[in-house]
């Protein structure tokens, strides 16, 4: 029987913290960005919450740890949304490379 | 510091008032227009004059209590010094004696009705330049003139009166150019101002002798300084003082008449003497007042006073110049004023030759006379100038004496005024009568001195054995060849006492101080008291109240600080004197009587000559202009006379009547004694300046008069007669004159080509001297000039293109090139894009774990790194 152990959520967790990064890295579009953060976040979270179950001392420590980061990242979304509204407003377009106006 | 005296406060005051009113027209002129600015000047001068009489009254008083000398003494101690060069303090003080207080009131009194005639004759004149009214200038000058003279005659110190002196030149500058947009006006000016200065250069050096020799500016100092320095035989009369100059070895006598003649010079300028007469004809481009006040009454006698300020520093050589340089102009302006039409030209060259005279009396010794001269033709020649105004003006500005003639019907005011002048100059006068005008009284005292001294003055007996010549101008090679002393010896021969022709002598050297008391007969009169006939009238008056008052006074005894002189018999004296007889001879003593200079004897008889030639060209100018028929219509029918310039011309007229007989003479005679002993041969009025002679010497000087009386008496009557034959019948007959003397008179009528020598040989001279000066430039200093500017630029070259360009600017550009490319490979990468910054953030912290796993393994050792990389 094939058990699920820490090194499995790990290696979720790091999977998703590479499909965040390259989005991050490759995306001109805003949204796009904030979906790369998005995810960097949650892989955060993946392991924040294994390690809190798999740690030898028992508690909550990690899942409240978590719990912040999702509230976190909610305020995060509505600012980062808020910034899009307002580039879109000004520009046109949600890209990003176009922002460039305080570029020295 | 004593308080001073009302007279000094008067006087100060009285020079100040005309410089309010320059300001005041200077800063509000143009505001307060055409007739008021005229009327604040007049103002102005009208109460300077009314300081002016109160001070002459109050000093005749002072004269009457014997109080005036001391006021004169207590004056000179009132000084304020205002600065000091080197040890020599520089002193402010109101000279305060008869001579200042006449001259101040002559000035003032001239001055304020040329003034009210200034007002007139503005009114009908153009003065408008580009638009702009120049009319308050006109009297904003007038009052800086007015300014400057007062302040002129009241300074006690040479420095002082060289400052006014100046500012008198200056006013007369912009006067002569009032009109300076013609352009013969300014160039008159440049002329007047230019001739001067050439003149005021000596005087600048005579200055700077007399204080480097003297020691001081003050005029009695300077002159005390002198006598003791003659007497004791020291400073410039030691016997060793020579004087290195430019390799001639000159001695001190020399130096002290090149001092003497220094301060001539200013005098030379200022009365338009001989070589630098050339300017005063030309100044009558002037307006006429200004011809009137400042080119005939009052600045051009400003060298006359002068002299008399300076005349106790002249030695025997210096009168003899000035008495060579009076006789010249004299005689050379009578000849040309004989040729001249213009009226102002001609009143100018008669102003030249009385002048002369004043300059010719003052080298005689005639110190009296000649300021006594000065006053009365200060007031005939104003009025005669201020009638030449009035023709002119009524006339349309019509100078020339051709085209007028028969005005007296249309002017008899002008006409009977100059008529009055005309005989003034001319020296009318009744011999034996007691009856004259000006001329005939001063000018003819002149004459007597000067007759005087060329024929009863002797030159020592001792010195004709030289020869006479070295005892005059011919100084020089004397004293080169002898010893220094040998000059002196010959000045001191001649004793040195003063005295003028009232009586009394004493000798200087029985008085310490040195200062001598004069008897004067003047002393005790007041105008309306006096009864001094001066010169010819005098002679057949033997009036007792003469003796009484001179026995009066001398029994008074002598105020304090002067020594009294000893005079055993006044009154024998004084009857002699009236008498005119001649028994008091002196004892022959050093001086030959009989014998005279030659030179001296040319020069009396220039002046006499030109005695005879003066009313006739006067009487030339009158006849000419005011009577026969007229010849120009157009100037006949416009001729006029305007009130405000008539009334002028009679309180003129009037004063001729009163200078010439009251107020003037006795108190110049009252300045004259405050001599002290000194070098001088003849001092005042030709009176000897030895103790045991002069008593005889004033007997002869009247002789000399009682003579002249006859002589010059009735130079006037044939000399007019001449005039009125010549011109009676219009222009007829003075052209065909003209013609039959060709040449002379083109010689006159060109003015000796002064003129054109002049220009010749100063103006043409400064040119070419300009030309060599210009080719010196452009050859030789430019040559360096440009040299030295080509080695600067090669030298800037390699210093700018070489090492700055490449050493200095290369460390520079250098690092200033290095640090931009460093900070540009710092700025190539913030890109600003977002996702660079994530993946140099990705990568960076890749790096971090790959290198934190390398250091793990090595640590671990390379079984661990296998294994981390199986």
């Amino acid at each position: 029987m094939f058990t699920v152990g820490l090194t499995h959520y790990l290696v979720l967790a790091a999977a998703v913290f590479c499909c965040g990064l390259f989005v991050m890295m490759t995306k001109r579009n805003a949204i796009g960005i904030l979906i790369g953060v998005e995810l960097l976040l949650n892989s955060v979270n993946i392991n924040l919450v294994a390690f809190d179950r798999y740690r030898p001392i028992g508690g909550t420590d990690g899942q409240i740890s978590a719990l912040f980061v999702i509230v976190l990242a909610a305020a995060e979304a509505a600012v980062a949304v808020a910034i899009c509204m307002n580039l879109y407003s000004n520009l046109n377009t949600i890209d990003v490379d176009r922002g460039d106006a305080l570029h020295g | 510091m004593e308080s001073y005296s009302n007279y000094e406060i008067y006087l100060m005051t009285g020079t100040m008032i005309p410089f309010v009113s320059f300001v005041i027209l200077m800063l509000f002129g143009h505001r307060l227009g055409k007739p008021l600015s005229g009327w604040v000047t007049v103002a102005a001068m009208a109460s300077s004059c009314a300081l002016a009489t109160m001070t002459l009254v109050g000093w005749m008083g002072e004269i009457d209590g014997g109080t005036s000398a001391g006021l004169t003494a207590a004056a000179q101690l009132n000084q304020v010094t205002w600065a000091h060069l080197g040890s020599i303090p520089l002193n402010v003080g109101v000279k305060l004696d008869s001579l200042t207080v006449v001259m101040y009131f002559m000035v003032t009194f001239v001055a304020t009705w040329i003034f009210v005639f200034s007002v007139g004759y503005m009114a009908g004149h153009s003065d408008e330049v580009d638009g702009q009214s120049k009319y308050h200038r006109f009297f904003c000058y007038l009052s800086l003139f007015g300014f400057s003279m007062l302040g002129l005659l009241c300074s006690s110190s040479l420095l002082f009166l060289f400052v006014f002196w100046e500012l008198v030149g200056l006013c007369s500058y912009l006067l002569i150019g009032f009109y300076f947009d013609r352009k013969y006006a300014s160039n008159a000016a440049i002329k007047a101002f230019v001739t001067n200065r050439v003149g005021d250069f000596g005087f600048l050096f005579g200055l700077m002798m007399v204080a480097f020799f003297l020691g001081t500016f003050d005029l009695e100092q300077a002159a005390a300084r002198f006598a003791e320095q003659y007497q004791s035989h020291i400073g410039l009369f030691a016997g060793d003082m020579t004087i290195d100059l430019l390799g001639w070895e000159i001695s001190g006598g020399m130096v002290a008449t090149m001092m003497g003649i220094g301060l001539f010079c200013g005098a030379m300028g200022k009365s338009a003497q001989f070589p630098l007469h050339v300017w005063l004809p030309d100044a009558m481009a002037g307006p006429t007042p200004v011809s009137a006040l400042i080119h005939a009454a009052t600045m051009v006698a400003a060298g006359v006073y002068l002299v008399a300020r300076v005349f106790r520093l002249l030695t025997p050589d210096a009168q003899m110049f000035i008495a060579i340089i009076g006789a010249i102009t004299l005689t050379l302006m009578a000849l040309i004023a004989i040729v001249q039409v213009d009226i102002k030209k001609c009143l100018a060259y008669s102003t030249l030759s009385q002048l002369g005279y004043m300059i010719f009396g003052m080298g005689c010794g005639a110190w009296i006379a000649a300021l006594f001269h000065l006053m009365t033709h200060a007031f005939f020649k104003a009025m005669l100038f201020l009638c030449s105004g009035q023709v002119i003006e009524g006339c349309h500005h019509e100078q020339d004496m051709r085209k007028m003639g028969g005005l007296i019907r249309k002017m008899p005011v002008t006409a009977f005024t100059f008529l009055i002048g005309v005989l003034a100059i001319a020296g009318f006068g009744i011999p034996l009568a007691g009856i004259g005008l000006g001329g005939y009284f001063s000018k003819d005292e002149i004459l007597a001195v000067a007759w005087d001294r060329a024929f009863l003055w002797g030159e020592p007996l001792e010195h004709h054995g030289d020869g006479h010549a070295d005892s005059t101008t011919d100084d020089a090679p004397d004293s080169m060849t002898h010893t220094g002393p040998q000059a002196i010896r010959l000045v001191s021969r001649h004793a040195h006492v003063f005295g003028w022709n009232g009586g009394v002598i004493a000798g200087a050297s029985a008085a310490p101080t040195g200062l001598v008391e004069f008897g004067r007969r003047d002393r005790g009169l007041t105008p309306p008291a006096i009864d001094y006939r001066p010169s010819g009238a005098s002679q057949d008056r033997d009036t007792s109240r003469d003796r009484d008052a001179s026995r009066g006074r001398d029994t008074q005894g002598a105020p304090a600080g002067f020594a009294l002189a000893s005079d055993p018999q006044p009154d024998e004296h004084g009857a002699a004197h009236d008498a005119g007889g001649g028994e008091h001879h002196p004892a022959a003593g050093a001086w030959q009587r009989s014998g005279g200079d030659r030179l001296w004897r040319v020069l009396f008889w220039c002046a006499l000559a030109t005695a005879y030639v003066t009313p006739f060209y006067m009487m030339r100018a009158w006849w000419m202009t005011f009577m026969g028929k007229p010849r120009d219509e157009h100037v006949y029918h416009h001729a006029h006379e305007s009130p405000l310039m008539w009334f002028p011309l009679v309180v003129l007229a009037v004063f001729t009547f009163v200078s010439s007989y009251w107020l003037f003479r006795p108190l110049i005679a009252d300045a004259a004694p405050t001599a002290s002993g000194g070098i001088l041969v003849a001092g005042y009025d030709g009176v000897a300046d030895d103790a045991a002679a002069a008593a005889g010497q004033l007997i002869h000087v009247h002789e000399a008069h009682h003579w002249l009386a006859y002589g010059v008496g009735g130079s006037w009557l044939i000399a007019f007669i001449a005039a009125i034959a010549i011109y009676r019948g219009g222009l007829a007959l003075p052209t065909r004159l003209k013609a039959a003397f060709g040449p002379i008179a083109t010689l006159l009528e060109r003015k000796y080509y002064f003129d054109e020598v002049y220009g010749l040989v100063f103006v043409k001279g400064c040119v070419a001297f300009a030309h060599v000066c210009r080719f010196v430039d452009t050859y030789i200093v430019d040559m360096f000039a440009n040299l030295l500017a080509r080695m600067t630029e090669r030298l800037a070259n390699f210093s700018g293109n070489g090492v700055d360009a490449r050493v200095v600017d290369g460390v520079f550009n250098g690092i200033a090139v290095t640090s931009f490319d460093i900070s540009d490979m710092f700025r190539s990468p913030q890109t600003g894009r977002i996702r660079n910054y994530v993946l140099f953030a990705a990568g960076g912290a890749a790096l971090i774990v790959l290198f934190l796993i390398v250091m793990a393994s090595l640590s671990a050792g390379p079984v661990a790194v296998a294994s981390t990389g199986g």
